[in-house]
């Protein structure tokens, strides 16, 4: 049902009511008792002027909720048919991204099948690699989706459960290594102390956050990642860095911005989605945590050195936080 | 990668509906290349549902005697076996509570992963997720690592084998093993570090404040930097060959060692 004839059955109840009302108040004036000796509010007049109002009422409210719940705020202003089409908008577009580098691939590749009859190794082979770098950003944007509705719901609170975070980073190395030495970097992960324990906190959430970071310094850097785990008195810090040319400036401001990415403000085609440092950021947040960055460009530096750092704390025991 | 035969012939009990499936084909091979034994779990009948699997799981455990089980939380379509792997595991702990157990699930996070975690953090065995997408080589790590025990000894890439409880460096030609003398005490500990951080994670790097208590003098970081050197010498010199900086024991960015796995040929 369309807006428009919501409107039109919410205005048709609302006269129904008031024809009912006016039925049931009018009754002694315009009808005719059935027996003079009965009081006027026994008449069948007043009888149908009330289930007219009734029918008219129960139209009004219905229509009434129907609108209310099309036009639901969720969050920031933005009503639920909004995000809804903000996701379809943004997804339809990052899930194709990964799936056009693999049909243009894949399509050359058909294309010199066709005309010569046979396809070189080299040719397989990159179009395999394709397919197999592919897979992490699927994997990455299938979290991201889910991670991203999550965020709209204010209200909901982290998991509080016992998490090994070096285990969480050893994992996360592990997904991005082959990547990393495709792309001709390398990546290394360590931890002080070495035996670092438990937090108590979201590993799902944990475990996404430095995804998104490792996922963003892989894309950027250009020749090493480090990731470093280490830990104060009250608080856990990941530092995620990697020697890409660094961030201009004026971009700072605007790195955790939602579907912002450099591309953006050169007005080229964009190379991911935007969403990853935002998800990282806000999901820091929501467990009581921040995320920086510090990022030195080499003309900033005598040394010519450049490199972008994401510092990620967060509580080590969450226990009490997310009471 | 550390060693092509890592897993020395141990059974991995693999328990899954789709084991047939390429991608489940594909982890079959990278355990057998790492020198695992997948046994498939393959229920028989009609109708299988997962009921069989948990049966056949449990017979399986008693005359295989796996050292690990990689397993999948949902079997089949039906809604009844929606977390059938769910009750599966804790079967399986039921019967041996130290039994590793790895556990598919369609995504590493997400509701379906909570219900996971929930799930075996009311069991006390060790078990760890890994969604489908993951490659091979990620199983098979973490499988390693949560089987635990490192192994009696570590190969470094197809040249040398670190024999840790022995304390001893051999260098491995035409499949003999050859010890080699010079390499001992301090030398031999740091190897040991790097190689078990080699072993743990491929990207691990073992910082300065982990190397520096094997060495000595007023400059810790001086001293163990002689150490190294003298190890890259002293391995060099058994394949005769000269390890560059950017071989075997790397110098990353002045934060700390790597080992990394040196070529077959020069």
């Amino acid at each position: 049902m369309n807006d428009q004839s919501l409107k039109i059955l919410k205005f048709a109840g609302l006269t129904v009511t008031v024809v009912g009302l006016l039925l049931f108040l009018l009754s002694p004036l315009i009808g005719e008792p059935i027996s003079g000796n009965l009081a006027w509010f026994i008449e069948p007049i007043a009888y149908i002027g009330a289930v007219v109002f009734m029918l008219g009422s129960l139209v009004v409210i219905v229509s009434f909720q129907v609108i209310e719940r099309r036009t639901k705020v969720v969050s920031g202003g933005r009503t639920w048919s909004q995000v809804t089409q903000d996701y379809f908008d943004t997804f339809a577009h990052d899930m194709g991204r990964p799936l056009r580098r693999i049909l243009g691939k894949q399509r050359e590749a058909r294309a010199v099948l066709n005309e010569t009859g046979e396809v070189s190794q080299h040719m397989v082979t990159e179009l395999l690699d394709e397919i197999e770098n592919q897979a992490p950003n699927f994997r990455l944007m299938i979290e991201n989706v889910r991670v991203l509705v999550d965020l709209e719901d204010i209200n909901a609170a982290p998991a509080v459960e016992p998490v090994d975070p070096a285990a969480l980073v050893r994992n996360v190395s592990d997904r991005y290594t082959p990547i990393a030495r495709e792309r001709g970097l390398e990546l290394v992960w360590w931890c002080e102390p070495s035996e670092f324990g438990l937090i108590y906190g979201d590993g799902s959430a944990l475990d996404h956050m430095i995804t998104n970071l490792v996922d963003n310094a892989a894309k950027f850097a250009s020749g090493h990642v480090e990731i470093r785990l280490t830990k104060t008195a009250s608080t856990f810090i990941v530092t995620v860095w990697d020697d890409g040319a660094g961030l201009v400036e004026s971009h700072v401001p605007h790195i955790f911005d939602r579907g912002w990415t450099p591309e953006l403000s050169a007005r080229a085609e964009k190379q991911s989605s935007g969403l990853g440092l935002f998800i990282a950021s806000s999901l820091a947040e929501r467990c009581g945590g921040q995320l920086l960055v510090e990022s030195q460009l080499s003309n900033d530096s005598s040394s010519g050195e450049h490199f972008t750092t994401f510092t990620l704390s967060l509580p080590l025991d969450n226990r009490t936080v997310a009471k | 990668m550390t060693s092509k035969r890592s897993g020395g012939g141990q059974k991995i009990l693999v328990v899954d509906d789709e084991h047939m499936s390429d991608l489940m084909r594909s982890v079959l091979r990278r355990l057998e290349t790492d020198g695992f034994k997948p046994i498939v779990v393959t229920p028989e009948g009609p109708h299988i549902t997962g009921d069989d699997y948990e049966a056949q799981t449990l017979f399986a455990m008693e005359t295989e005697r796996p050292a690990a089980i990689l397993l999948d939380v949902r079997f089949g379509e039906y809604d009844l076996d929606r977390f059938k792997g769910l009750s599966i595991l804790k079967k399986i702990i039921d019967k041996d509570g130290s039994m590793p157990v790895l556990m598919f699930t369609q995504y590493s996070q997400g509701p379906y992963r909570d219900t996971a975690v929930n799930a075996s953090l009311s069991v006390s065995g060790s078990v760890d997720f890994i969604d489908k997408l993951a490659s091979p080589e990620e199983v098979v790590l973490r499988l390693r690592r949560l089987i635990g025990n490192a192994p009696e000894t570590i190969k470094i890439g197809s040249l040398f084998e670190l024999d840790a409880d022995n304390a001893a460096v051999y260098v491995i030609e035409n499949g003999r093993r050859e010890l080699i003398r010079e390499i001992q005490g301090m030398k031999l500990e740091i190897l040991n570090e790097l190689a078990s951080a080699m072993y743990r994670s491929e990207g691990e790097l073992v910082p300065f404040s982990r190397l520096e208590r094997f060495s000595d003098g007023e400059d810790s970081r001086a001293s163990l930097r002689v150490r190294i050197r003298e190890l890259k010498v002293s391995l060099g010199r058994a394949v005769a060959r000269d390890f560059g900086p950017n071989e075997l024991i790397i110098n990353v960015r002045n934060r700390g060692y790597r080992l990394v796995s040196p070529p077959d040929q020069q």
